[in-house]
């Protein structure tokens, strides 16, 4: 059976208006459909931009110049707006406060924000509403204030209004970076049910075991460059990692440190379990 | 936490069930008919004891009285200007410790204050008894720009969210020294050190929004739809249609008048 | 004399709910990470150490200072505070005046103000940036140039509010140089943060707050070996900890560098006896 790609990205090149480095350079690749695809570099290293172009932000809110080619759910971004490509794919932000429309009362509405613009009809409307606010754990809040809301709740609450727009594809540009443990682990796990759910996963994130833990790919990028696109134990077993920024998993730190590798795949653990089962004595 | 700005109290009366649109040609009529109709006063009246009735029925009228309040201040004074020193005054009505006041000039601010009177009440029926969203939502479906109503409904939440923010900056400032309290020149030399951080954030804060909203079909073209799209009730309609047809004939009565 | 003095805090915003109560401790030079879950009363706490509110009940005292008889502009000179988000302090259009304001504001000389504002870039590596606009940096950038704005300032106490948050992996290293840095000169370094694996990398000594109560107050190593009591405040201990207690090891270790030599020393034990056998 052929698998459906999801995204394909052919040789994308994109520089932001009034800079002269380019902030993505030469990027190809493809995700599989329902794949979770983990991003990691540094601050700054052209991760966030990538997540733009894939949503169209980049280059129809930022414009500059654009060279290349991004295709998401069949449908190439350059020839369609950031409305019609809503359909299609979605976007979760780091500040989870930013991403509430401000114009509504309740959570219920908030979410309901999305579809009002795509001009959907009200049964459908109700349906999806009350398929996303069961699928992120919201039913409890749907009356309240989207401001009330804890940061975990609120970024929920952002990912619900992608979700029931029903996109194929959903990016995640560090969503958890700036909420407590227990918010972060909320979010994790409503992408989790998504992933299961059938829904294409692009995730940047800076918390290695978690990535290491939950993504099937690994992208490693740096300095607008794609460095590396493969399985978070090959990945992260690179010996070079650190020349790009990038800390690997606590676990394959030590793992590098004291030589203790995996002997059929001759990789380093990633995760607590992989390590657990090398580092017992 | 803040809450959004606004004064809707949730009373449940056939008030709240009534469509904004209705409640705006009551304001609308109870503008004009008073410059319209004669007798003014009496009309201008009618209006007040309609509007209080109203308010009263809608279980909000307590909430008017500190408004009410705060407008005698400006009327007694309106009252204590017009009949001393209004420039027609010619008859003297009567005589406090020396002051004369005047028929022509008490005359006039009763009319002045009678006017008054009826715009505030009925805006507070307005604004008292509809959720902002729903007044800027029947706006938008009868023709305003969505982007000005997002404007007007999203201000009325960030604007509380932006004064907690001056909380946290005003915070961090005097955790480097900086002095808020004091004289003048002291508060005047902290303005910068405070409104800086608030201006830069929001923008921030707008551009990231602009961005979020534009990911959720904001600018998408077509038809949008509403998720609460009350359909307007018999009643409304009826309403609408008195209301309309009322305005109408006091223009054509105006009109002929004259 | 203890740098901080905490007496029978109690603190609360509206009447009768309180967000600490009857908190106690004493901190002198070195460093203390106070942890607990959102709402378990931290920022409260810090606020307090910070004169930026007064206790309820109880008392606070910076240097022997009851925080009650000064305000939190004059306690600048002793107890600096670096606020989670740096959006909410910088408003000057170049690095350096921003750096340089609060040493100018606690009465330092322009030259004096500079000379620590140059030395506090330096410590947080943004020296080539000192004469760019704040606002054409990242976020991270912003948030240890917030840092660097309070290390100018040369205070006794610093006080460091989720740093971590928001930074790749060369700001986090940045950030745990600098609190090594300062905790090597001296000083007190206060953190509250989220990340255990920070705390069990830089910290000697952590206090756990839960719903507003003292739950925990010792070396971090003790605090982090009673996982059951953490877990009953939804706190994990850092990975390496958890490795540690997944692998049955009597002994807890918090930094990757100390489970790498226990683990060696094991494994060569370990050898030695494989070969008698």
């Amino acid at each position: 059976m052929v698998v459906k790609k999801t995204i394909v990205v052919e040789n994308l090149k994109y520089r932001y208006p009034n800079t002269s480095k380019l902030a993505l350079d030469s990027i190809s690749f493809s995700v599989d459909e329902g794949q979770f695809v983990g991003i990691v570099g540094k601050n700054l290293a052209g991760k966030s931009t990538l997540c733009e172009a894939l949503v169209g932000l980049v280059p129809h809110f930022y414009k500059g110049a654009y060279g290349g080619k991004v295709v998401v759910d069949g449908v190439e971004v350059l020839n369609s707006s950031i409305g019609e490509m809503a359909r299609h794919i979605g976007i979760v932000f780091q500040n989870p406060f930013t991403q509430i429309t401000a114009a509504k009362l309740t959570v219920y509405e908030e979410i309901a924000f999305g579809l009002e613009n795509l001009g959907m009809d009200r049964v459908e409307m109700v349906k999806r509403i009350d398929y996303v606010l069961d699928l992120l754990g919201l039913y409890d809040f749907k009356d309240r204030n989207p401001f009330e809301l804890s940061g975990g709740q609120m970024q929920r609450l952002a990912i619900a209004g992608i979700i029931a727009m029903k996109p194929t594809v959903i990016v995640l540009d560090e969503p958890t970076s700036q909420l407590d443990p227990q918010g972060s682990e909320e979010v994790f796990k409503a992408v989790q049910r998504l992933s299961k759910e059938g829904v294409t996963i692009v995730m940047v994130e800076q918390k290695m075991e978690k990535i290491a833990q939950y993504a099937d790919k690994v992208m490693l990028i740096s300095e607008g460059k794609m460095i590396d696109f493969d399985s978070p134990q090959k990945l992260f077993s690179r010996e070079d990692l650190e020349n790009f920024g990038v800390e690997p998993p606590v676990f394959t730190t030590i793992a590098k440190k004291l030589n203790v590798k995996d002997e059929t795949t001759g990789l380093y653990p990633v995760t607590i379990d992989e390590a657990r089962r090398l580092f017992s004595l | 936490m803040a809450r959004a700005l606004s004064l809707y109290v949730e009373t449940n009366t056939f008030l709240q069930k009534l469509d904004p649109m209705v409640k705006l040609l009551y304001i609308l009529l109870s503008i004009l008919l008073p410059f319209l109709i004669l007798p003014y006063r009496v009309v201008g009246l009618t209006f007040i004891l309609i509007s209080c009735l109203l308010l009263l029925y809608g279980k909000v009228f307590k909430k008017v009285l500190p408004l009410l309040g705060f407008s005698f201040l400006i009327l007694i004074s309106i009252v204590i200007i017009q009949g001393l020193f209004m420039q027609s005054n010619r008859t003297p009505a009567f005589t406090i410790d020396g002051l004369t006041f005047y028929k022509e000039g008490l005359l006039y601010a009763w009319t002045l204050c009678i006017r008054v009177l009826d715009v505030l009440l009925a805006f507070a029926l307005l604004v008292l008894t509809t959720r902002p969203s729903d007044l800027i939502q029947s706006l938008v479906k009868r023709g305003l720009s969505p982007r000005f109503g997002y404007v007007l409904s999203s201000a009325l939440q960030i604007i509380p969210q932006m004064m907690s923010e001056v909380g946290s900056i005003m915070d961090a400032q005097r955790s480097r020294g900086l002095e808020t309290e004091g004289n003048l020149w002291t508060r005047l030399k902290a303005f910068v050190p405070l409104i800086g951080p608030v201006v830069m954030s929001s923008l921030l804060e707008t551009r990231e929004r602009a961005m979020a909203l534009e990911v959720r079909g904001f600018s998408a073209i077509g038809k949008k739809t509403f998720l609460f799209d009350t359909e307007m009730t018999l009643l409304d309609k009826i309403l609408e249609w008195v209301l309309g047809i009322l305005l109408l004939i006091s223009i054509i009565v105006r009109i002929v008048w004259l | 004399m203890n740098l901080v003095d905490v007496k029978n805090v109690s603190f609360a915003y509206s009447e009768n709910n309180f967000v600490l109560q009857n908190i106690s401790f004493s901190l002198q030079k070195g460093s203390v990470a106070i942890i607990g879950q959102n709402g378990s009363g931290k920022t409260t706490l810090v606020k307090l150490l910070k004169g930026l509110l007064k206790p309820k009940v109880g008392d606070v005292f910076i240097k022997g200072i009851n925080t009650k008889d000064t305000t939190a502009a004059k306690l600048a000179k002793t107890v600096g505070l670096v606020f989670q988000n740096p959006n909410d302090q910088i408003f000057k259009n170049k690095v350096l005046d921003e750096v340089m304001f609060g040493p100018l504001n606690i009465g330092q000389s322009v030259d004096e103000a500079r000379e620590n504002a140059l030395r506090a870039l330096e410590i947080v590596s943004l020296t080539e940036k000192s004469q760019e606009n704040p606002y054409d940096l990242s976020l991270s950038e912003r948030k240890l140039i917030s840092i660097a704005s309070i290390l100018s300032m040369n205070t006794d106490i610093v006080i460091f509010d989720e740093p971590t948050i928001a930074q790749d992996c060369w700001g986090k290293t940045r950030v745990k140089d600098i609190v090594r840095l300062l905790v090597s000169a001296g000083k007190l370094v206060i953190t509250i943060t989220h990340d255990m694996d920070f705390v069990g990398e830089c910290f000697e000594r952590v206090i756990v707050l839960n719903k507003g109560k003292l739950l925990l107050d010792g070396s971090a190593k003790d605090v982090f070996s009673q996982e059951d009591v953490l877990s009953a405040a939804y706190l994990e201990p850092p990975y390496i900890t958890q490795l540690c207690h997944q692998l049955h090891y009597d002994e807890v270790f918090l930094s990757p560098e100390s489970f790498i030599s226990y683990y060696e020393s094991h494994r060569q034990k370990k050898e030695t006896n494989d070969a008698k056998h």
